[in-house]
């Protein structure tokens, strides 16, 4: 794998990310992909990928590819069917690099196709077989842990069964919620902003939900 | 922050949360589900390896992507040795492909339907590609591809004149 020194050392920056994108816009023109951050060094990015830039494309893969996973798996499919649904939204991304959106509207049109390709997988394996919850193995699977981790080990698996209670449209907001609150994924708030009203209430009753679930999970053991 | 080279999942950070007006009892709620997602749901840290090879494609206009079955996706991870076997299919294209231990490597045999002089890629990170064309059934066989990340491709064989069509896959294997 090619790895450069560019690609390492423009990290997305929290503080500038959320900054106001007017003023950000007049810098764009001048700087290269690699000395900007957030939505515009995505940008910047798919329009050097387009011109055959390797590198900016690989940027972007690097950079986004959280993303895309995290969305995937917001639609409660396998994480190896996930895997390749990403491979699948990077490879349609490719495809059709000259005529996808508008380069700043990437973030958008990946968590659109990533929705819309794992919504095809959750339809072919509907009447195949019933999903094994890899998570849920993984978080089980550590025995002889000193008592406090073993503790935490018994709360993130009573808070992942819970949550894995939720209906598909919990999940999915709260994931994107979670995604959104952190600072490399600031495009995620703009999606989640969409439908203006409704998401905020909705995701009230799924809080609610889940602090039942949990409660519910966490009854007759520890606190 | 998450330290340079390390993982990308998303870091801890309140600040978005704040904004959306959350009671502090359910703001300590997603941080804590954002955290365990981060511990116990991490992207595969080779996956953005994975794809950036496959992303490696000449001609790219002209790829089809196919999409694994899913019954055979679970099995063919699951079983790390012997004999795996999936299935790609695209809209008028399926490919089936077994894959077997062999001295230093993998024996691929595979079957295209519906069958054509087809040109089947098997693309290995770090090596040459190599190449064969499937037979008059459809069949197809590579006796012995070296081990690494995994990209299959056939290109169609299509009337002269016309667009060139290359299927795809997602890495194989690892």
């Amino acid at each position: 794998m090619v790895m450069t020194g560019k690609r390492g050392d423009t990290r997305v920056d929290a503080a500038t990310s959320g900054a106001d994108p007017s003023l950000e816009d007049a810098n764009m023109a001048d700087a290269p992909w690699w000395e900007l951050s957030g939505y515009q060094r995505h940008a910047a990015c798919l329009v050097a990928a387009r011109e055959g830039d390797r590198q900016a494309l690989d940027a972007l893969v690097h950079d986004l590819s959280p993303l895309v996973w995290h969305v995937a798996r917001a639609q409660g499919i396998e994480r190896t069917q996930a895997e390749d649904v990403v491979q699948t939204v990077w490879l349609t991304l490719l495809r059709n690099l000259n005529s996808v959106a508008e380069p700043r509207a990437l973030a958008r049109w990946l968590i659109t196709t990533t929705r819309r390709e794992a919504l095809r997988v959750v339809r072919s394996v509907e009447n195949e077989q019933p999903l094994v919850d890899e998570v849920l193995d993984r978080l089980r699977a550590q025995d002889g842990l000193p008592e406090q981790e073993a503790l935490q080990r018994d709360r993130n698996t009573a808070l992942w069964k819970a949550f894995r209670q939720l209906s598909q449209r919990c999940q999915e907001l709260l994931r994107l919620t979670v995604l959104a609150g952190r600072a490399e994924y600031n495009v995620v708030a703009e999606t989640l902003s969409m439908p203006r009203g409704s998401i905020g209430p909705t995701r009230s009753r799924c809080l609610t939900t889940l602090r039942g679930a949990l409660n519910n999970e966490t009854e007759g053991g520890s606190s | 922050m998450n330290p340079p080279g390390g993982p990308t999942g998303p870091g801890r950070a309140g600040e978005g949360l704040s904004a959306l007006g959350l009671s502090p009892e359910d703001t300590e709620l997603l941080n804590e589900l954002g955290d365990l997602l981060v511990l116990a749901d991490p992207m595969p840290p080779d996956l953005v390896a994975r794809i950036q090879f496959a992303l490696e494609l000449e001609n790219p206009e002209f790829i089809e992507i196919a999409q694994r079955s899913p019954a055979a996706q679970l099995a063919g991870v699951r079983s790390q040795a012997g004999p795996s076997t999936m299935t790609f299919t695209v809209e008028d294209l399926t490919v089936m492909v077994s894959i077997a231990p062999a001295a230093g490597g993998h024996r691929f045999d595979g079957w295209l339907v519906p069958s054509g002089p087809h040109t089947i890629e098997v693309r290995v990170e770090g090596f040459d590609s190599q190449t064969t064309d499937a037979d008059d059934g459809g069949r197809f066989v590579l006796t012995n591809v070296p081990l690494g990340c995994t990209q299959l491709l056939v290109h169609l064989a299509v009337p002269e004149g016309q667009r060139p069509r290359t299927v795809v896959t997602p890495t194989i294997m690892r």
